[in-house]
């Protein structure tokens, strides 16, 4: 709470001396001119020689303030939570940055990148203009050019190779219209290899929780952390990589009195301000959590009511939580049990409860499993769906949420409708193409060591390579890759290439690529990671700031962005490039059908339109753009807590924030969007909702239909499924469509009418019929603690890859080898010969990697950011004081950190603390540019080089890979260090 | 009439140093000057605490005390100043500050340790409020835009506090009334020789 | 370290300036943190009454490389500038002005000490050649402008700030710093240099326990004999070799500020280098005064190189005839060349 001074009068008094007591020597502003003033001629010039280092004037003068300054507001482009940016604008140049006041998620504030965001766009080390590399030397093109060669080259690699043999990695910096366009463009191109940055940080978290009760979102928003009496915060740092949403946290826990009990090997900037801190061994998270739940059930502390209503299958959870004894639980977890019947007991007692995690949960080779356990956790207390409780996973980057639900993914079309032919179906006609045309597309595959081909329509339907693994999509012998062939040209856009692990085979990959074309602010690791000499491109896109769009925050509320200026230098912008190559690759036409462009530029608008046209499954319907603007424009009517608009407002009355996805039907019925999802203590046409039907309605004769449970004000008092057009029927329902509806439901259903579904019903009728009788349309179902589509249907334990503790593995083994998303998952061969050859003797140290408060991502913009990159300006490795001191290493000095696989090592310095445990390492992943003690700092394009270089953690982490997402495992693997 | 002071209530700090950038963005502070910083004391372990901190403001002001040149004065808002053109860049601002506040750019070689920079709590310096003169040498004056320091307005978890001194010090009492803890107000006794009584 | 502590204390006679003998301890470890799991990090976060208690300083970690960011809080700042404002002034003001007014007393009371006419006066022997002289001058010269440069630290603001304004006043003090820092270098040269070749003649020996006994003539009526310097000179030679030294080395570590200790140590430097400073200064003034206003015919050794045979007989008899053995002529009068080559 700041006191805001309302008047900027020169009155103020500066000028007025300051009566109360100076001391001698300390003279007031008054008498110190009039002493000045003395001073006439002589020596008086030679006293204001400047000797000092005094800054230039900024482009476009002082007084930053007047009628000529322009503000602009957009998003932060540096995590979900979403902060508005208050950008002032003279003459088309970004000056300054106001606190943005009226934002109820950031409220002005910002972290050291949000306040440090203005250098990103004009940066003297962004990439001017597009260059490629020719004989080893970046050489300076045209658009023109490199757009005509890089799509020669695609077509060429097409013909040759396959659709399948281009890699399409997109970015969680995009715009939901740009991430939409970008995973259009896959499909129109033909492939399923379209992904991003959600595969590193939280496919998991989406998978788990999706799987659980339905969507793979965040439940409740940042705000509404406010309300909770105890929130569990496990692996996850907001403190550092999402300190906005610190502010709610510790709000409430200082309203609340809330227990804020932080999990996680590493005492943290987070755990600093906990109330309890548990450290547990990294990779220990399902003991933990059914440690914690071995104590709830033994005392009867569940939420039984809530299990009998809305859970299935929480007995099967039951008997694999009774394994775990306090005693097992210490031996595994290394957390004693009284500290975790004391968590088990103020979690659910002390209600309602929260669990917030972040990537310590989900990067891990049991990332699936480890956040639905926490979700069981929430179930079984009764902490889902009311103010303050749910699970509120916090995710990257600005986007990444909107970018997983428009379909960024490799395993579905936008917003989750998957790859099966319905789903094709529906977006085929809402992009007004024909299916057998989108078909006509993809590739066939050829059978391979023994697999069976895959006609076009399987290789329509089949996931492609994640993001974690493009390079053993390269790098793999071709018989054991199931595409035509293997990959050939990455398309990378906005994405770090050091993000991912293994990187001295992703240096191998980068190397035998035919086409890598790096379309970013920046080079990029990508563009320096490997030795080649040609067959790279480097495109100047601007930032996110540079462009108007929506983009969706952790809590699914969508803001509109607008340009704050114009892209800088040569840049373009995400929707001109993609409409360029588009044309270029000679699918213009089609992808653009119903999308205005303007002198090459997309309309995001209109794109969003698009967006809204199909977006019923995950209720991106409502958000029109002049809604969202609306949002903009009136900040400051939503409440801080309950993120509401007042009912009576003309423009946003009712509304929500944002309009937090599901906003259901047509944006003209208003719909205010869903603030914390699945609660039934409201109508769905107020935001009220409950566990979706996603399911089936039965299994081994359980009903999978909630019991007692239903949204207030529905007409259906009990559980009931999906709603499709055969079930308005036998509701009688079907009589409140508008002949229009009826007819559009008509023209999709075809043969088969009953069949259509709120889903696919473009209309909106089905949905708009059902708000308007208080029912869910998706269904009224169960959460599910049993999974069966899963691989481990409960979650168990299953220890890292490289583990610490060899013993354990014989009785918690990781999954056995499979093959996933094309490639194979060797895991378990692995682990296993790590524990044949004792790694973990000649690897004792567990190392962990994370985020820095400074930095972001892979790190190029914000390493190219002097005002942040000065605040970190080495690569570092954390170590316990007793580690270091047995291996002779001072904080501060310089240290070889070597890894297990590869021979891999990195060098970078000491930081001595004891944040982390002895036995422990933890490194920060922001960095790139050196690459095994070699600084790469002359591969970059001249003056495009980060202030900051340094080596990459992914250097020395190693394989693991979560069965159902391809998560890669960054907590935990084993590395030595040495004094350097 | 105001007397202005900044309070970090250290039990909402989380080092994000947005303080820090929030300060270079606003005054295009250039590289190796830091107005203003986040120390964390105790770092790693469980009473473990970060302050940010910056000059302080000080009633009585120790580098205007120990200046050879006189360069400083205070405002009738009470935030204390300097002038560069009359700073020599002695460094002795430095030895006195009990917060570590005055920086030196460095310019060439020995000896020519440059004019001395520190926060002006954005409130510019001698010159003429809101000119260029000003802007170039001290930054900008919001101050005289009717607006606080941004540091503490951008402050992630609202723990930096600016503002009159009275008013900082009671939304401060009142978050430790409420949340019932509080590791005081961290410099106020060095500055001003009071604190905040709870 | 130790040292120039110990040099300050015994220097400050204890007073305010004990206090800045302290150097900070870091905050100290918690008790057992090999496993803080369990602890409530919020009850037990540091308090800054508590740690101002225990501490003198408040010491932390911050990410940037500038370790003296590291350090939050120094109360002790405060004590610098009671000693820098408070103490110094009059240490500095009384240590110049009571030489000044001790020498005038003198002056006025005993009066030039005049030269002897003897048989020998007229006769000049050389007694400084000319790179003696150029050292010594070099040195004189870098010893005023660093005197008075230094000297405007501490009463500039007081004596001449008033006069000629803050903006011409700043000025001067920005070149007085640039001459402070620059000449600096050149003054420790002519130090070293007057080490080297003086320091062999300086050597405290038995003659020097007569001369002392005698006052330096002024007690009792033989004046006491001395080889090339008398004690008093030797006096001051080591005054200004330790001084000097002194100076030089805390001068040094603050125009390289923080490269080899920390803001206790800087304190500590600069307060030892005023001290000395300012003692040096009112040393410095007695050589002055004795050799030229003091004394007849001393400040030809410095001027011309050449003094006055009978002069040189009163005041360094043995000396002189140290250099008659030299040579088989008698003494090198008139023009002879000095033995030294330059």
């Amino acid at each position: 709470m700041l006191t805001k001074r309302k008047s900027g009068e020169a009155s103020r008094g500066k000028l007025q001396s300051f009566a109360s007591g100076l001391a001698s020597g300390v003279i007031d502003r008054r008498s110190f001119l009039r002493q000045s003033g003395l001073a006439v001629g002589g020596l008086a010039a030679a006293g204001s020689i400047q000797l000092g280092a005094v800054r230039k004037a900024r482009a476009a003068g002082t007084a930053v303030s007047g009628p000529q300054v322009q503000i602009k507001k957009n998003i932060c482009t540096h995590c979900s939570v979403g902060c508005t940016v208050t950008a002032e604008v003279v003459n088309g140049v970004w000056v300054g940055q106001e606190p943005s006041w009226d934002s109820p998620i950031n409220r002005g504030t910002h972290c050291a990148k949000g306040a440090a965001i203005r250098e990103l766009v004009h940066s003297e080390r962004r990439l001017k203009y597009p260059v490629k590399l020719v004989d080893g030397q970046w050489q300076r093109v045209s658009w023109d050019q490199a757009i005509n060669e890089i799509g020669d080259k695609l077509l060429d690699i097409r013909q040759k190779y396959g659709a399948d043999s281009a890699y399409w990695l997109g970015s969680a910096k995009y715009t939901n219209e740009a991430a939409y366009l970008l995973r259009k463009f896959g499909a129109f191109w033909g492939t399923n290899s379209v992904d991003h940055q959600a595969r590193i940080c939280h496919s998991t978290t989406v998978a788990g929780v999706a799987n659980t009760w339905g969507y793979g979102a965040q439940t409740n928003s940042y705000n509404d952390i406010r309300n909770a009496k105890t929130m569990i915060i496990m692996g996850g740092n907001p403190a550092e990589a999402h300190p906005i949403s610190m502010q709610h946290v510790l709000s409430g826990k200082e309203i609340n009195r809330a227990n804020m009990i932080v999990i996680d090997p590493r005492f943290t900037r987070t755990a600093a301000h906990a109330t309890e801190y548990v450290r547990l061994r990294s990779g220990t998270d399902i003991p933990l959590v059914w440690g914690i739940l071995w104590h709830i059930f033994q005392n009867g502390w569940e939420d039984k009511e809530f299990i009998r209503q809305r859970v299935y299958g929480m007995e099967d959870v039951r008997k694999e939580v009774a394994k775990w004894t306090p005693d097992e639980v210490e031996r595994v977890t290394g957390v004693p049990g009284e500290q975790l019947k004391r968590v088990a007991y103020l979690f659910s007692h002390e209600k309602p409860a929260t669990v917030i995690w972040c990537m310590g949960a989900t990067q891990h080779t049991v990332g699936t499993a480890n956040v639905r356990a926490l979700c069981i956790l929430a179930l079984a207390t009764g902490n889902v769906g009311k103010p303050g409780t749910g699970a509120n996973i916090f995710r990257g980057h600005t986007n990444v949420q909107g970018a997983t639900d428009l379909g960024l993914d490799i395993s579905t079309l936008p917003l989750y409708y998957g790859l099966v032919e319905g789903a094709w179906r529906h977006w085929a006609r809402v992009w007004d193409v024909s299916y057998d045309w989108l078909q006509s597309r993809f590739d066939e595959v050829p059978a391979k060591a023994g697999r069976p081909a895959r006609t076009r329509k399987q290789n329509m339907e089949a996931p492609g390579i994640t993001s974690t693994r493009w390079f053993d999509g390269v790098n793999l012998p071709e018989d054991q890759v199931d595409q035509k062939a293997n990959i050939k040209a990455m398309m990378v856009f906005g994405h770090g290439g050091n993000t991912v692990t293994r990187i001295p085979e992703a240096v191998e990959g980068v190397n035998k690529l035919e086409l890598l074309v790096v379309a970013d602010p920046h080079p990029t690791s990508f563009a320096t990671m490997g030795n080649r000499k040609d067959g790279v491109y480097l495109l100047p896109i601007c930032t996110s700031l540079e462009m108007d769009g929506s983009r969706t925050a952790s809590n699914r509320s969508l803001q509109w962005g607008e340009q704050i200026v114009k892209p800088a230098f040569e840049s373009k912008n995400d929707y001109e490039f993609l409409y360029l190559l588009a044309k270029k690759l000679g699918f213009a036409e089609e992808l653009f059908k119903n999308i205005k462009v303007e002198n090459n530029v997309p309309v995001p608008e209109d794109i969003l339109r698009e967006i809204n046209r199909g977006g019923w499954s995950t209720g991106y319907c409502g958000q029109s753009p002049e809604r969202l603007k609306a949002h903009m424009r009136n900040q400051h009517k939503f409440d801080l807590v309950t993120l509401r608009a007042p009912k009576d407002d003309p423009e946003v009355g009712g509304d929500y924030y944002g309009l937090p996805w599901p906003c259901w039907g047509k944006p003209e019925i208003r719909h205010p969007g869903t603030h914390i999802l699945y609660n039934t203590n409201l109508h769905v046409k107020e935001g009220g909702g409950a566990f979706r039907a996603r399911f089936g309605v039965e299994r081994n004769g359980q009903t999978l239909l909630a019991e007692d449970s239903y949204p207030v004000g529905s007409e259906l008092t009990d559980g009931y499924p999906e709603i499709t057009f055969g079930i308005l029927k036998k509701l009688g329902w079907d009589k409140d469509l508008t002949p229009d509806e009826l007819a559009t439901i008509q023209r999709i259903g075809g043969n088969n009418v009953d069949a259509v579904s709120w889903a696919i019903d473009l209309s909106g009728g089905i949905q708009r019929v059902c708000l308007e009788r208080g029912v869910m349309h998706y269904g009224n179902g169960k959460a599910r603690a049993n999974a069966w589509n899963l691989p481990d249907p409960i979650p168990v334990h299953r220890e890292p890859i490289y583990s610490p503790k060899p013993e354990l593995v014989a009785k918690y083994p990781t999954r056995p080898d499979e093959r996933q998303f094309r490639i194979p998952n060797n895991g378990f061969t692995v682990q296993k010969a790590a524990v044949d050859k004792n790694i973990a003797r000649s690897f004792p140290i567990i190392l962990s990697s994370g985020r820095l408060v400074e930095y972001e991502g892979g790190g190029e913009e914000t390493r190219s950011n002097p005002w942040l990159a000065e605040l970190q300006q080495d690569m570092f490795v954390e170590i316990n004081p007793a580690d270091a001191a047995e291996r002779g290493i001072k904080d501060g000095a310089w240290v070889w950190v070597l890894g297990p696989e590869n021979n891999a090592k990195t060098k970078v310095k000491a930081l001595v603390t004891e944040r982390v445990g002895k036995g422990v390492a933890w490194m920060p992943f922001h960095f790139a540019g050196w690459y095994q003690g070699e600084d790469h700092r002359s591969r970059y394009p001249a003056g495009t080089d980060p202030v900051v270089l340094g080596e990459s953690v992914n250097t020395v982490t190693t394989y693991g890979f979560d069965p159902v997402t391809g998560m890669q495992e960054t907590k935990v693997t084993l590395c030595q260090i040495q004094a350097a | 009439m105001a007397r202005m002071k900044f309070l970090c209530d250290a039990d909402r700090c989380i080092e994000c140093n947005a303080c820090v950038t929030a300060c270079k963005n606003e005054h295009e502070v250039p590289w190796g000057i830091n107005r203003r910083r986040v120390v964390t004391l105790n770092d790693g372990k469980p009473s473990e605490r970060s302050i940010s901190m910056a000059c302080m403001h000080c009633t009585d002001a120790p580098c205007a005390a120990v200046c050879p040149v006189n360069c400083f004065f205070t405002t009738a808002d009470a935030v204390v100043l300097h002038s560069k053109d009359l700073c020599i860049g002695c460094g002795y601002c430095f030895y006195a500050c009990p917060f570590g506040a005055p920086q030196y750019p460095r310019v060439g070689n020995f000896g020519s340790r440059g004019k001395m920079d520190k926060c002006t709590y954005c409130a510019g310096g001698p010159e003429a409020d809101l000119t260029t003169a000003e802007y170039e040498k001290y930054g900008s004056n919001r101050l005289a835009e009717g607006k606080l320091p941004l540091c503490a307005e951008m402050c992630s978890t609202k723990a930096l506090l600016a503002g009159d001194g009275e008013i900082i010090a009671q939304i401060y009492k009142e978050r430790v009334v409420k949340r019932g803890y509080g590791s005081g107000a961290w410099g106020w006794k060095t500055a001003y020789r009071e604190t905040v009584a709870i | 370290m130790h040292l120039l502590r110990i040099a300050l204390a015994a220097l400050m006679l204890g007073g305010g300036a004990a206090v800045l003998a302290q150097t900070g301890r870091d905050v100290p470890p918690a008790a057992s943190t090999a496993n803080p799991s369990g602890q409530n990090p919020t009850a037990a976060s540091v308090r800054e009454d508590q740690l101002l208690r225990e501490l003198n300083k408040l010491q932390g970690r911050v990410s940037i490389p500038d370790g003296k960011a590291a350090l939050l809080e120094q109360p002790q700042g405060r004590e610098w500038r009671q000693f820098r404002e408070g103490w110094l002034p009059w240490i500095g003001g009384i240590a110049i002005l009571g030489m000044l007014l001790a020498l005038f007393g003198f002056y006025f009371t005993k009066g030039r000490i005049r030269l002897d006419q003897t048989e020998e006066s007229g006769v000049k022997i050389l007694r400084f050649n000319a790179f003696e002289r150029f050292m010594h001058w070099l040195t004189a010269v870098c010893f005023i402008v660093l005197a008075l440069t230094g000297l405007n630290y501490i009463f500039g603001k007081r004596l001449l700030m008033p006069i000629i304004g803050p903006d011409a006043f700043a000025a001067l003090s920005q070149w007085g710093k640039y001459a402070h820092n620059y000449l600096a270098w050149p003054f420790m040269l002519g130090l070293l240099l007057m080490l080297i070749v003086w320091v062999k003649d300086n050597i405290p020996n038995r003659v020097d326990v007569a001369w002392i006994r005698k006052g330096g003539g002024f007690l009792g009526d033989a004046h006491p004999s001395a080889y090339r310097f008398n004690a008093g000179q030797k006096m001051i030679f080591w005054i200004v070799v330790i001084g000097g030294l002194l100076m030089s080395a805390t001068g040094i570590l603050m125009l390289f500020p923080f490269s080899a200790t920390d803001i206790n140590g800087m304190q500590l430097t600069q307060a030892v280098h005023a001290v000395i400073g300012v003692l040096f200064i009112a040393a410095i003034l007695a050589h002055i005064y004795i050799g030229s206003l003091g004394m007849e015919g001393a400040y030809d050794a410095m001027g011309s190189g050449e003094v006055d045979l009978a002069w040189a007989r009163r005041h360094h008899d043995l000396w002189v005839e140290e250099q008659r053995a030299k040579t088989a002529s008698g003494p090198q009068v008139h023009g002879a060349r000095p033995v030294p080559a330059e």
